[in-house]
């Protein structure tokens, strides 16, 4: 803005860029995902390429083992990432900042009661979690995935922002608050929760990279979404057999992969340092 | 007489220490009395426990008696409606007495809100920009809409701690309790803030509460002091008396070292 400014300068633009190539990304797929709703380029079931097609202008990407359309795939590949990802985020987020704010008021015993419980559940591995849902589950299903990954998010979620809440709770401006006569609810509401939201969200973004990963896994190991329901994972696992003959059929739902994961944690990045006033600011 | 804030044998203590032993003073409606004392003599614990804002594992014992309602073992509900009403505080530390990531109009707001909706029952956004506005300018900040807009990293300290007096004055107070107001400024803010705030109580009529180790800033300010050791009330009595002719050892060391200070620093220089 002015020219005095030059110190901060740098950082600013910096975080801008993060944020530019992670709202890209992001967007990028998003778009994607809503397109597949209206229109592809083929018919996901349509069969009708020769089998294993090298990438041509009428399959931009190739076919796979039954003829069908690699970018038709890939992309509502897309849209089940982003479902899993925004469902897994969200129960996980509802369930983990409700947990970890009451565990943050409760008393001393509740509370390591609270905190032991996530301890373990946080060691559980997520993905046999997963695994153990969608198994009791009677069929392997996109929801019974999200509802695994969400919940082991919550844990996650819900040791965080107690530690987060914990910590804004002891500043002097929540005592400052309360003096003049802002309830506890008030208090979590005006003060705790925008002050744990900048450290909450970039986890969140986190979390959802890493359930957009999980789910990939999962159906990788055909426990995720069943066919007809394209996903990067089974995609990949379907490709892993032609990997040396149709090298594409695996990087391309790879690099789908990589790239949301990457965008969002960019994205993350960025809207922290956007969300915090006192760090460098975009101007 | 019934007075504003009555206390009766406050005893504060945890984990077997006694923090605040057997404390007991009142202050009229309008009245202004100075808490002095060194460093862990009980004086903050002494305001907090007139705000029932103690943590739950340091015990009150005796009788608070504020506005007509007692403190010392009521449910935090009930409390909650005395804090802003009947009490407001304005503490040492002016940079995290606000939240730093909310905008100051926003957080002086609040309590307006609050106020303008016990008294009026209704709340305008318009009636609260102004009045926000109107206190920033009565603690004499300048430009007020651009401090409203500001964050608090975004000001100077003694622009903070106007800030902090605002918000206080913004529930308009019966008592205000000022827990070392000055002590984290410079001299020269000091002396300012000093003067907006013996200002305003005279203006608005509260009663002060006033918090300090500082003799000087505490006789400029206050009429009635009670020196405090230890937890345990040395002395107590009208400003001239307690230091112009202090009964107990204590006060006689503090006004000497503050006198010692003060030919130190040279009069002329202060």
């Amino acid at each position: 803005m002015t020219a005095l400014d030059l110190s901060s300068d740098r950082p600013a633009r910096r975080h801008s860029l993060a944020l530019s190539i992670g709202l890209a990304l992001v967007g990028l797929n998003v778009a994607v995902a809503i397109l597949t709703l209206f229109c592809t380029p083929y018919d996901p079931l349509n069969a009708s390429g020769g089998r294993l097609e090298a990438p041509s202008l009428l399959h931009w990407v190739g076919t796979d083992r039954l003829g069908r359309d690699y970018l038709t795939q890939i992309m509502i590949g897309a849209r089940t990432a982003l479902i899993v990802g925004t469902g897994a985020v969200a129960i996980g987020a509802s369930i983990g900042v409700t947990l970890g704010i009451l565990a943050a008021f409760a008393t001393r015993l509740l509370d390591d009661v609270m905190a032991a419980t996530l301890d373990i559940l946080i060691a559980f591995p997520t993905l046999l979690l997963a695994m153990l849902v969608v198994a009791a589950s009677d069929s392997a299903s996109l929801w019974s995935a999200i509802l695994a990954l969400g919940l082991a998010i919550s844990a996650i979620v819900a040791r965080l922002t107690r530690i987060l809440a914990k910590r804004v709770l002891r500043q002097d401006y929540i005592i400052a608050s309360r003096t003049s006569g802002t309830s506890w609810p008030g208090v979590v509401v005006r003060h705790v929760l925008p002050n744990i939201w900048p450290t909450l969200s970039v986890n969140f973004a986190l979390q959802f990279g890493l359930a957009v990963i999980a789910e990939a896994s999962l159906s990788y190991l055909g426990l995720g979404a069943p066919p007809p329901n394209a996903s990067w994972g089974r995609l990949l696992q379907e490709a892993q057999g032609t990997v040396y003959t149709a090298p594409v059929g695996a990087i391309a739902p790879g690099i789908a992969l990589v790239a949301l994961v990457i965008g969002m944690n960019l994205l993350a990045d960025g809207l922290r340092d956007v969300g915090d006033p006192t760090r460098g600011r975009s101007r | 007489m019934s007075a504003l804030l009555s206390v009766q044998g406050l005893t504060v203590s945890t984990g077997g220490k006694t923090l605040v032993s057997d404390v007991s003073f009142s202050i009229g409606s309008g009245e202004r009395m100075g808490l002095i004392g060194e460093s862990g003599s009980g004086k903050s614990m002494t305001a907090m426990a007139i705000t029932g804002l103690l943590p739950a594992n340091i015990s009150v014992t005796g009788s608070i008696m504020l506005d007509g309602q007692e403190v010392v073992g009521t449910d935090d509900k009930h409390l909650n409606r005395l804090r802003g009403v009947a009490t407001a505080v304005v503490f040492q530390e002016p940079l995290t007495a606000l939240d730093p990531l909310m905008k100051i109009g926003k957080q002086i707001a609040e309590p307006v809100r609050r106020r303008l909706a016990r008294e009026q029952g209704r709340v305008t956004r318009l009636a609260v920009d102004r009045e926000v506005l109107d206190l920033l300018d009565k603690v004499a900040l300048p430009q007020p809409e651009r401090i409203a807009n500001a964050y608090p990293h975004e000001v100077s300290g003694g622009q903070r701690q106007r800030v902090a007096i605002a918000m206080a004055l913004a529930c308009r107070p019966k008592l205000l309790i000022a827990d070392e107001p000055t002590t984290a400024l410079d001299v020269t803010t000091q002396a300012e803030i000093l003067k907006l705030l013996d200002g305003l109580v005279r203006e608005t009529g509260m009663a002060l509460l006033f918090i300090s180790h500082d003799l000087p800033v505490v006789a400029e300010v206050v009429e009635r002091v009670m020196v405090l050791r230890d937890g345990i009330a040395v002395e107590e009595g009208a400003v001239a008396d307690v230091f112009g002719n202090p009964s107990h050892d204590y006060t006689q060391t503090l006004v000497d070292a503050a006198r010692v200070f003060d030919e130190a620093l040279g009069r002329t220089g202060s």
